[in-house]
This record gives C-alpha cells, structure tokens and sequence, in this order.
C-alpha cells in the first residue's frame, strides 16, 4: 500500500497545478496593469508574459495552455468567487479519487505481470539454469518427435510410466482438467501441447502408452524412444533418472522419477513448475497467465 | 483375477509389440481398495510396518492381506507397505518439529521476547 501512495500525491499535486494556468490567465486579461496578484508562483515567468500580452497583444495569450477558455471574469467580484475555492472543488476531488482508484488497480496487476515476466525469463539468456532442450523421442504413431515440434504453443511436458501406482495417476487425471481447461480458454486456438514422456520405454511401448493416455485424455501426446534417447531427455529436463536398463522379462519394478509438470514457453525454454500443491484450478490459471503475458507481447504463436 | 500374475507364460498382460500392459483404472481402483482395507486392518492391530511385521500382519489380517496381494502386483504392494511407513515417520517428524517449535516460541515470550 505505502508503494503506491506516493504516486498518488505526485497526481494530486499535478491536479492542483493544472488549474493555475488558468488562474493566470485570467488575471492577466483583467488586471495586466496591476501586476500584483499574490497567487502567482513564479512572477519572473509571470511578468515576462505580461511583457510580451503588451507588445504583442492579445494573440500571444494562448501560448500556455491547449485547455479552452473559460468565461472571463468581469469584475473583480466574479474573479473572487471563482477562485474562492482555491483548487479544490467536487471535481477536483472526484477527479483524484477515480485517478487514485484507478492507479492502485493498475500498479497491482502491472506488478504481478512483472513477477511473472520475471520467473518466465528466469532459465533466458546466458548462464542461467537450462531445463529443456534438444532431443529425438518418438510419438505413438512411430514418426520422430523433437524439440522443434513443441516450439511455438506452450507445452506442458510430464515425466512418468504406466506402471506408477499412485502419483502419475492422480497427476494424469490433473492434467486431463487443465487440458480441458486451457482449451476452452483459449477457444480452441490449438497452442497449447500437452506431453507425457515415459521414463521406462521397455514396458511403455507405443502401443502400451497409448491405450493408457487414453483413460485420462486424447490429447495427451504421448512419447516414448530407446532407453537412450529417454535417458537423454530426462537429463534434458534435468529429471532424475533411475530405470533399469536390463530387466528379465516378466519382472516387476517401479521407476523413481519427477512429479513436476514443467512448462515450457513457445522458445522451449522453461517457464515454471507445476507440482502437487497445485490443484487444476490454479495450474490452469497460471498457464493461462503466461499465454496471455505472451500473446500482449504481441509474440509470434503457431496455431496449426 | 485381475492382471497380477507377472508370469512370462501370462499373455493377456502383454501387448502385440512384447510391451507389459500396466493396470487401467478398474484394476488400479481396486488395487488401492485391497490397500486401504488392508491398512485400515493393521491400524486396528496397531502394526505399521507390514514388511518388518510381516508374520504378524499375515496372523492377524491374512483376509486383507491375500486381497491386497492379488489386487496389486508385488511391486506394488512393497511400494505401498513402504510408503506407509515412510508417511508415519513423516508425519511424526513434522509433529515433533511443530511441538518443538512451539516450546520455543513459549521460552522465548517467557524471557520477554515478542513475535513481530
């Protein structure tokens, strides 16, 4: 609160000052010769004016200010009785509350916009920590899937296996809401990729994956590749990485792996994580911040 | 019963490419009823650790047990019984670190110290 009271004193101060011009005025057009209004602030810039109404006449009075004339004063005792106020009036007042309200408005969502601005270059530019990058998986359809299709949507790219007892599960089902969610946000404008990248591509066979995505959402890309390949992905991601590469056929294990969605900007860089603590209402709505942040920016977005 | 047998002879738990087919929701809602009757069963016996009490938990909830074994595959089952514990010690350690927490706050205000 004490951040945005300042301005708003800067803006009353502005308000004051902006009825005195033509306070000025007037008192020039009346009292040119008298010289001796004791309101005036600046009287070196006072009287060179007054100079300048006496050489060149009335023409030059408008040099000041671009705001219209009000009804000259005749006497002194209208001057007196318009100004018997001083600067303040109804207006005025309604003036610098609308202006105050409006102000604390805009420095709270401008604020917030920055923090996330803030957070979403946090893994751009040169030295910082890099989640994400190049890497060659394969979807279920058997056509290779790089970096380079996920680049120009938001992706929201999730690490696990079909085998988890407990967590992928609950997480998956998260998901399928924020699909659904983001999408009817964004009218279907088709720039947002959700991904599953399996972390155990023995057992995860395409077709294994894709009867399992199934029960929680279609749109759920599914990626698989050679132990390789994923563990390579999973570096990318910088996610711990702990299959087993030779297991007898017929044994049972489970894999440890993250629980984070990572979302991941048009660049493919790294925009934030999304974990447990966030239920699909407040995962969705971040996502959607950030969409929205990006498409202001006036950034370019693919929509096929 | 399900799809727990992990035997290599068992081909409805394998897709057409060699892949093993993990549970479908069905089987997982089931398998996590089988833990929760099972649990609730070892809590009435005030038994945590079904892996180092195994003898004991297999006596008394051998009913919750043989349900939750054929539910769940063995990987899962181990999982879950670890996870019991891992929860309790967690659960405890936070306890401990809130009581702590507060005897110190209490000692510190007895000395004439105030929370800001």
């Amino acid at each position: 609160m004490a951040s945005t009271m300042r301005p708003l004193v800067q803006v009353a101060r502005q308000a004051t000052r902006s009825t005195l011009p033509t306070l000025e005025r007037s008192t020039i057009r009346t009292l040119s010769s008298q010289n001796a209004f004791p309101a005036l602030r600046n009287k070196t810039a006072h009287s060179a004016h007054v100079q300048t109404l006496r050489s060149n006449g009335v023409a030059s009075q408008r040099s000041f200010s671009s705001t219209s004339l009000r009804a000259k004063a005749r006497t002194m005792g209208q001057l007196k009785a318009r100004n018997s106020t001083g600067p303040f009036s109804w207006k005025s007042a309604l003036l610098f509350v609308l202006t105050g309200g409006a102000m604390i408005i805009y420095f709270r969502v401008e604020k917030e916009r920055i923090a996330r601005k803030r957070v979403a270059e946090m893994s751009k530019g040169v030295g910082r920590p890099k989640v994400g990058g190049p890497f060659v998986l394969k979807d279920l359809n058997g056509n290779q899937y790089t970096e380079e299709d996920l680049k120009g949507k938001y992706s929201l790219v999730y690490f696990g296996f079909t085998h988890c007892p407990d967590i992928c599960p609950d997480e998956l089902d998260k998901m399928a809401e924020v699909i659904d969610r983001v999408k009817e946000e964004t009218k279907g404008e088709n720039i947002f990729l959700p991904v599953f990248v399996t972390c155990d591509p023995v057992r995860d066979t395409p077709e294994v994956l894709r009867s399992y995505l199934q029960e929680f959402h279609s749109d759920i890309i599914g990626l698989t590749g050679t132990y390789e390949q994923v563990k390579h992905m999973c570096k990318q991601y910088r996610v711990y990485f702990s299959t087993p590469q030779n297991v007898n056929p017929g044994e049972d294990y489970l894999v440890d792996h993250s629980i984070y969605f990572y979302l991941m900007d048009p660049d493919n860089d790294f925009v934030e994580c999304i974990g447990r603590q966030d239920t699909p209402e407040s995962a969705s709505q971040l996502i959607m911040q950030h969409i929205n942040d990006w498409k202001r920016e006036g950034k370019p977005l693919r929509k096929d | 019963m399900g799809w727990l047998p992990w035997s290599s002879e068992s081909k409805t738990n394998t897709a057409s490419d060699g892949g093993r087919i993990a549970p479908d929701r069905s089987s997982r809602q089931k398998c996590w009823e089988g833990r929760d009757m099972f649990f609730s069963c070892l809590d009435n016996n005030n038994i945590l650790d079904a892996i180092k009490d195994d003898k004991e938990a297999r006596r008394k909830c051998g009913k919750e047990i043989a349900e939750f074994e054929t539910a769940c595959s063995r990987a899962w089952v181990k999982y879950f019984k670890e996870k019991r514990v891992m929860e309790y010690n967690r659960d405890k350690t936070i306890e401990r670190i809130k009581n702590e927490d507060a005897a110190k706050v209490q000692d510190l205000k007895s000395q004439g110290w105030a929370p800001r």
